[in-house]
């Protein structure tokens, strides 16, 4: 199952709360799908300290596609 | 939020607020200095009050509000880390400080000897904040067009700050160097190859994230900052080539790119769906039509040399470049970036996310819009100034009281920023 944030219309630290909220909740297997306009550097500090992963692609209207997920293991 | 999880190494919330805390107070000085000068200030832009008035808003505002925000951009936008903030800001900011205080008085009161000693100030703290912002910027895996625009950016610094000490020693020493040539080009660098490059590259990044905008197209972001510095390079070649054509031909272009930037920010403002009126977005249009009318302003003078001569054409450009386009942007950053920081910070506390207070409630909306109208308000005499004498005072005082508003503003965020820490210490020990 994935769930979808949208922050390309909110305000920061919308996007961010909001994705911290959805991780908590995030079962083995389970994607987080965030959509947003730029990098957010200090999630993936977060991410990244805390076992989890994700792959960003960058969408030709300037979206950038952030899928997260727990690391394997 | 979930309280086990840890937050990135940015630095400590006190590195970036004590440039944020610094800068307001050296425009409230240049609007004392203004009110207390008088009409002769804006005569020309030689005048000792108009050069010690430029580098109190270039040096004491804009380069200590762009160097905080340095230390905690490039950590945030970037994902690259500064070595040992803390300890670079202990250094680096006193003496910027002290160099700066040096300087405007050299220039002011005609002090070869304070010039002399303000010299290996600046280019031990600008040249030691170069390396270690450029380290961390060449570090960074990150890539995109935010990230380059630093890089030129941090160039553009390096290039002001060694023509400004070579400025400031033939004042001291009476060297013969072509003062006029090279007090072009020192500023073209600062204004452009420094502060505009890096207000596009971080408005590249912010002004879609905190103004709800589309992205800025790929073409443009790709194209403006290596154009910047193309035409500055050119608009430099004033100096080696004897033709008195030149800044014409390179100045044109210059503008136009000006223009594109400022007309690309107000055109993705107009057409985004969400419409926020906040104190930011409205800073962010004051400083684009600030920069549209310096680069119609600019034309014009070329256009027509009788009013391109009157010296007053570059104490007005100067005007709208520093209070119009630099310190209502900056203005405007610090706006939104000191209440993000709160929140950030906040949250490393290690609190339930509920225990966190909004964003907005850090400095209050209505604050900020007064200090906003303040200033345009003080942005308009500063204008009407530079061809009526007789209200250059007005101009200045209200000058200072916006900056002194925005001060005080600044000030209320960080002691609520306290207040709520304290409050989420004592919860998480109570509990």
């Amino acid at each position: 199952m994935t769930t979808v944030i949208d922050g390309r219309e909110l305000q920061p630290p919308e996007p961010m709360e909001r994705t911290l909220e959805a991780l908590d909740g995030l079962a083995d297997g389970e994607d987080l799908l965030l959509l947003l306009y730029c990098q957010p550097h200090p999630l993936f500090n977060i991410l990244r300290n805390n076992g989890y992963v994700w792959t960003e692609e960058l969408l030709p209207d300037g979206t950038r596609e952030i899928r997260i997920r727990k690391a394997p293991g | 939020m979930h309280p086990s999880l840890s937050f990135d190494q940015a630095p400590p919330i006190s590195v970036p607020y004590r440039f944020f805390l610094a800068a307001p107070w050296f425009g409230v000085m240049a609007g004392i200095l203004l009110a207390w000068s008088g009409p002769d200030a804006f005569a020309s832009r030689w005048t000792p009050e108009a050069l010690a008035l430029t580098h109190l808003i270039a040096l004491g505002f804009m380069l200590q509000a762009m160097s905080g925000a340095l230390f905690q951009f490039i950590p945030v936008a970037v994902g690259g880390n500064v070595w040992r903030p803390k300890l670079v800001a202990n250094v680096v900011q006193p003496l910027l400080l002290l160099a700066t205080l040096l300087l405007v008085a050299g220039l002011l009161f005609s002090q070869p000897t304070l010039l002399s000693a303000a010299v290996p100030l600046f280019l031990l703290a600008v040249g030691g904040f170069v390396i270690v912002v450029a380290l961390a910027l060449w570090q960074t895996p990150a890539t995109g067009m935010t990230l380059w625009a630093m890089r030129m950016a941090i160039g553009g610094l390096a290039v002001t700050v060694l023509l400004g000490s070579l400025l400031a020693e033939s004042l001291a020493h009476g060297l013969s160097v072509p003062i006029i040539e090279l007090t072009n080009i020192h500023m073209a660098w600062g204004l452009g190859g420094w502060g505009l490059m890096l207000l596009a590259g971080v408005s590249y990044h912010v002004v879609p994230m905190f103004q709800l905008t589309r992205p800025f197209p790929l073409w443009f972001t790709r194209g403006f900052g290596p154009l910047l510095l193309l035409l500055l390079l050119a608009w430099s070649g004033q100096y080696f080539l004897d033709d008195l054509r030149w800044p014409l031909v390179a100045g044109f272009p210059l503008l136009l790119i000006l223009a594109a930037y400022g007309g690309m920010t107000l055109w993705l403002q107009y057409t985004r769906r969400r419409k926020i009126h906040d104190a930011t977005s409205m800073y962010f249009r004051v400083a684009m039509l600030s920069l549209l009318a310096f680069a119609v302003s600019g034309a014009a003078f070329f256009l027509d040399p009788v009013i391109g001569a009157d010296p007053r054409s570059v104490v007005w450009l100067g005007v709208l470049a520093f209070a119009g386009v630099f310190v209502s942007a900056i203005t405007g950053m610090m706006y939104k970036i000191t209440p993000f920081l709160n929140w950030l910070h906040l949250q490393r506390l290690g609190a339930p996310m509920s225990a966190v207070p909004n964003m907005k409630k850090m400095i209050p909306a209505d604050a900020m819009t007064g200090q906003l109208r303040l200033h345009v308000l003080a942005v308009l005499l500063l204008l009407i100034a530079v061809w009526e004498p007789g209200v250059v005072r007005l101009a200045g005082v209200s000058f200072a009281a916006s900056c002194a508003w925005l001060g005080w503003n600044l000030v209320g965020a960080i002691r609520r920023y306290q207040g709520f820490r304290d409050q989420i210490r004592a919860s998480v020990l109570h509990h």
